[in-house]
């Protein structure tokens, strides 16, 4: 099954957020706690956690891009059990 | 807490030292250090080294030039001003600045520093910036560092550092020199040692930290994480860095098509296409015609026109890409 990856809610302040590199590659297995993604807002850089054990399987965002609390960022297979 | 004495003024020591307290030794505890560079630009973890600072300056004053993990912008900092670095484990992922700055607060009130936060969580005093804050957070913990300017050369700081001229002007501002104030007015009597010395113990006694000394092992891991990371040119001028701008369509019947780009000097001095357009076109090529162009509509189309002539992207023309950098 795809589950799709959001971009979480980190500032109270912002809801725009400069997308700085991934951590996990497509086709790397990710594990609940694994960092997938680091993302810059308001004078911090924020390392954002898996929440699903799996494979990445697409990455829909790149370094530089500006992203919104709620964007599709990436989409991991899990296992249907 | 716990405190730990840094005697090192090598900027990229004290990055490593920071990162190894971070991921490495991970204390449960709070840890503070206060620390001094040599004349140093710390580049914010994805910012453009050629956009932010006038190396030419940089190379004359000899000035290092280090990168953070941290976010924001870049500073100047020397041993007339100091950096406090304070790190917590804490399981929130939510950005808060106020713990530090609360501690930080505190202490340079109780040292007759009147001191108070502003909206961009920057200390100021009399209304002009004399700390700014740059946080880097990892699960589990974060790190909270700020510059503090007691007797800075900030003749040097104007000097290496670029300020937007269109920022300045829309915010009214004349400098970088104007923005910021030396704490040596407030005290003019303190050397910055004794300011550094004041503040540390201000903060050991608000919480009765603990001090720990760093081992010969603690040292070496240190060293081993400096030459390997921050003192690294890669890591410092390289492949991280973060181009200025960005102008990014999505083209019927073309597909997304993005460019980056840095400019210094009205000129294009580094460009990154991508996108998901259908073409041959060899991106890396493309780049290299545009790079040292002259930021002038007519002049980039000329080039982009002259590149699509050897490899099109199907949908998309080379009006429609230079609208991505000027439009």
């Amino acid at each position: 099954m795809l589950k799709e990856i959001h971009m979480p809610k980190l500032s109270p302040k912002s809801d725009d957020y400069f997308f700085g590199e991934w951590i996990k590659k497509p086709g790397e297995s990710v594990k609940q706690g694994d960092v997938l993604f680091e993302v810059e807002t308001d004078k911090v850089i924020s390392q954002v956690e898996s929440e699903e054990d799996g494979i990445l399987k697409e990455q829909k965002v790149a370094t530089g891009d500006t992203t919104k609390v709620g964007d599709l960022v990436a989409t991991i297979e899990v296992s249907d059990h | 807490m716990i405190y730990i004495p840094v005697t090192s003024t090598d900027v990229y020591h004290n990055f490593a030292l920071e990162y190894y307290l971070m991921s490495e030794k991970r204390f449960r505890e709070p840890v503070f250090l206060l620390w001094s560079t040599t004349p140093t630009v710390m580049l914010g973890k994805y910012q453009d080294a050629t956009t932010e600072l006038n190396l030419a300056n940089v190379k004359r004053y000899g000035v290092h030039v280090a990168r953070r993990y941290s976010g924001g912008g870049t500073i100047y900092t020397d041993q007339g001003g100091c950096q406090f670095t304070l790190i917590y484990p804490d399981e929130h992922t939510e950005i808060d600045f106020s713990v530090g700055l609360r501690l930080i607060k505190t202490a340079l009130n109780q040292i007759g520093i009147q001191a108070a936060n502003d909206s961009r969580n920057d200390l100021v005093v009399a209304g002009r910036k004399v700390s700014g804050s740059a946080q880097y957070v990892t699960p589990g913990y974060k790190l909270h560092h700020g510059s503090l300017l007691f007797d800075s050369n900030l003749a040097t700081m104007a000097a290496v550092l670029k300020v937007d001229p269109v920022k300045l002007k829309a915010k009214r501002i004349a400098s970088v020199h104007q923005r910021t104030i030396n704490l040596k007015e407030q005290q003019p009597n303190w050397s910055a040692q004794e300011f550094k010395d004041y503040l540390r113990q201000a903060v050991v006694s608000l919480q009765q930290a603990e001090t720990y000394q760093l081992t010969p092992a603690d040292e070496a891991r240190i060293l081993g994480i400096s030459s390997q990371r921050f003192a690294n040119p890669d890591f410092i001028y390289g492949k991280r860095s973060r181009l200025a701008h960005t102008g990014k369509r999505y083209f019927q019947g073309g597909g997304l098509a993005r460019i980056s780009y840095s400019l210094d000097n009205q000129r294009l001095t580094a460009v990154h296409l991508s996108g998901d357009f259908f073409s041959n076109l060899d991106t890396g090529r493309f780049e290299q015609a545009l790079v040292g162009t002259k930021y002038d509509r007519s002049a980039v189309l000329k080039i982009i026109d002259a590149q699509l002539a050897i490899t099109p992207i199907m949908g998309i023309s080379a009006n429609q890409l230079t609208g991505l950098i000027f439009d």
